[in-house]
């Protein structure tokens, strides 16, 4: 018994030493729930391991199950598609890669450079402060969730193509979840598939923006945004030029409150844009992306259309009993770039993390408490990173003056170089002082000029 | 393809959004860019920045087809002009054609600018690597700024809190006996200033005070967003 709780204290130890002594966003109140001790949850009945779901098979999902598994956890990961071609931009930053150890030959392009585009078409190359090892990876979603669920299952976790359809909250406290779902399978020759239900001491929610759990939870709303692409296969002589480049478009004609973008894949090109607030409007702004890029996809050949939700912020709950949110379903993409699968899998792996060190490596129940460990060590970590974000999409998408300012001081080397230091390593390095307080002078001078401009343009009547 | 027709959607409808978004006059709106075009094609022949409004004559109204709002069945619309100036050469300004007595006419290069951009926001252009956009306002020098947007603003400003004071100061010394140079020395009247003067820099309209707050309010929302799943956390059994 002993060496049970040592363990655990151990393993709660070495999950997160620093949590109990940081002060996380929250103040406080969010320090006096971190130091209860995981001894006092009951030990599982007969030795049987804890057995958690894990509903949805996305990076989020793959993630999470993989880590759980190792923990010693008993894992099924439920996914309705495994063969789902996800619309998605595909870019994942270079400390995903090592973070998850994934092979490279999963990624189909490295991008260098990228060309920030403005409303009037100052066009401005950003990537030269990169070092040669560094890139942004691209990757097909198929691929990637595929090879994280393949991992999940070395690990010894149950991968099962069916359709989560509703759960069941356990009537005494420690009793297990009730999991309905539809199970696919093309041998037992139903269409339909045939409705199952197994039972678990906990699920993880990593079924995307419009998750299921999140709605059987009672995790509320957010707001979202719609995002729009089209695959364009173009001619080898285009696609030359996008070889290693990625470009992304700024204005209002393009999207009112994000950005268009022409991003390389495997063998095309994906054009696309998206927008929270003129949703009706998404084909205008699809046509008036393909405008700006008309030279070079002209004679593409349009090969899928596809769109989807992207949450703009966390739902309200993301904790209900022993069900949790990760990834989309909890609404971890941020603002202004609308990256969103690092931190599905970051979520989805520091959730199984605060499951295995909450339950002893599956020993002892888990409960709400050790879900709300990951939830404020997550937030603790990326906090940071969503604010910077959000000021910076507040500030420089308000309107075409702004985001002129913005492409002028993406031309600035040290701009760059922060940039790409927090999207491919998700720090924030303090630089030279006297660096940020020139960039900070600049950025107030590009604003100050382009919103003069601004004042100029309304005089001006063609 | 079906790319190439599609790229042309006209820009009418992005006019027809942001300026009048109401159903009835967009049919009278998508008439202008096919007049606006031809006038601007005119312009760009005679390779100058034209300066007087444009003058549209009105196609027959939809009273005439029997009130119905038709939609305008355009046949593949002519390319839309694209940009041009004799002074933009090679993606930017070309300063040495803004000479005007030996200096540079920086006036002349801001109106140049904001008129392009204006240009391109009504008609977006496809961008191309071979005519790239390089053109950065910073080089514009920051005194031609000031002299252009910060002085006469200043100026009015200035104005307004001298005539402001003047009166202030007056009626203080007739309501209390005590002069200028007693005032100043006051502490009351001290804070007073400050409250004045933060207050004009502040708040030009009745318009900035909502603003104000809505700022406020917009620098908190993403926070609040964040910190909602710890409302309800239950506390520890």
């Amino acid at each position: 018994m002993a060496s049970l709780s040592s363990s655990a204290a151990a393993a709660r130890a070495t999950f997160m030493p620093s949590s109990c002594q940081s002060r996380p966003a929250g103040g406080g109140r969010m320090a006096r729930l971190v130091t209860r001790a995981a001894a006092s949850s009951p030990k599982l009945p007969s030795g049987r391991r804890l057995r958690v779901a894990v509903v949805g098979g996305g990076p989020a999902g793959g993630a999470a199950a993989e880590a759980l598994a190792k923990g010693g956890v008993e894992t099924v990961l439920i996914e309705r598609k495994l063969d789902n071609c996800k619309p998605c931009g595909g870019a994942i930053p270079l400390c995903m890669v090592s973070e998850f150890d994934l092979p490279l030959d999963l990624i189909d392009r490295k991008v260098r450079k990228m060309k920030m585009i403005s409303p009037s078409n100052v066009a401005v190359d950003i990537g030269g402060t990169l070092a040669p090892h560094e890139y942004i990876g691209m990757i097909r979603r198929e691929v990637l969730d595929a090879y994280l669920r393949s991992r999940a299952e070395g690990a010894g976790a149950e991968v099962v193509n069916g359709l989560f359809l509703r759960y069941e909250a356990p009537k005494e406290p420690n009793g297990s979840y009730l999991v309905h779902y539809n199970h696919y399978d093309s041998s037992s020759g139903k269409a339909g598939g045939e409705k199952r239900t197994f039972e678990v001491d906990a699920i993880v929610g990593a079924d995307g923006a419009n998750s299921r759990v999140a709605k059987e939870m009672g995790a509320g709303d957010y707001e979202y945004a719609i995002a729009f692409q089209e695959r364009v296969k173009i001619p080898d002589d285009k696609m030359k030029y996008y070889e290693e480049r990625a470009e992304m478009y700024v204005g209002d004609d393009v999207s009112p409150d994000f950005y268009g973008w022409v991003f390389p894949k495997c063998d095309h090109v994906a054009v696309g844009t998206g927008t929270v607030t003129h949703k009706p409007d998404i084909k205008k702004f699809q046509a008036a992306t393909r405008l700006r890029a008309k030279d070079r996809i002209e004679g593409g050949k349009i090969i899928r259309v596809e769109a989807h939700p992207i949450p703009e912020h966390p739902r309200p709950k993301r904790v209900a009993g022993r069900v949790t949110l990760v990834g989309d379903a909890a609404g971890y993409v941020t603002k202004c770039s609308g990256e969103g699968i690092y931190f599905a899998a970051k979520s989805g792996l520091m959730c199984a993390e605060a499951i295995v060190a909450g339950s002893a490596n599956g020993t002892r129940m888990v409960e709400e408490s050790d879900l709300r460990k990951y939830l404020a060590e997550f937030d603790r970590l990326y906090w940071p990173t969503y604010k910077v974000l959000d000021v910076l999409q507040k500030v420089f998408y308000r309107s075409n003056a702004a985001r002129e300012a913005f492409v002028e001081m993406c031309a600035d080397d040290y701009v760059q170089k922060m940039t790409f230091d927090s999207y491919l390593y998700k720090r924030v390095v303090p630089g030279n002082p006297l660096d940020d307080i020139k960039l900070a002078v600049n950025t107030i001078g590009s604003l100050v000029r382009a919103t003069a401009l601004r004042r100029e343009m309304e005089k001006v009547s063609l | 393809m079906a790319m190439a027709t599609s790229t042309f959607s006209p820009p009418a409808s992005q006019l027809a959004l942001r300026r009048q978004p109401g159903a009835a006059v967009r049919y009278h709106l998508l008439s202008f860019p096919r007049l606006r075009a031809g006038l601007r094609l005119a312009r760009a022949a005679a390779g100058e920045a034209p300066v007087e409004a444009v003058v549209d004559q009105p196609l027959p109204s939809p009273a005439a087809s029997n009130g119905a709002v038709v939609k305008a069945k355009e046949p593949a619309p002519a390319p839309l002009p694209r940009f041009r100036d004799s002074r933009w050469v090679n993606g930017t300004w070309d300063l040495k054609q803004f000479q005007k007595g030996g200096a540079i006419d920086w006036d002349a290069v801001i109106d140049a600018e904001a008129r392009r951009r204006k240009w391109l926001e009504d008609c977006p252009e496809a961008t191309s690597p071979d005519e790239a956009v390089v053109f950065d306002t910073s080089i514009v020098p920051w005194w031609a700024w000031m002299k252009r947007f910060h002085l006469p603003e200043a100026e009015k400003l200035n104005g307004r809190a001298a005539m402001l004071g003047f009166f202030m100061a007056y009626f203080v010394d007739s309501l209390t006996g005590v002069g200028l140079v007693d005032q100043m020395g006051n502490f009351f009247c001290k804070t007073l200033l400050f409250v004045a003067v933060a207050g004009v820099l502040l708040v030009r309209k009745n318009e900035d005070i909502e603003t104000v707050k809505r700022l406020i309010d917009e620098t908190t929302f993403y926070d609040k967003q964040w910190q909602a799943t710890w409302q309800d956390e239950s506390p520890p059994e």
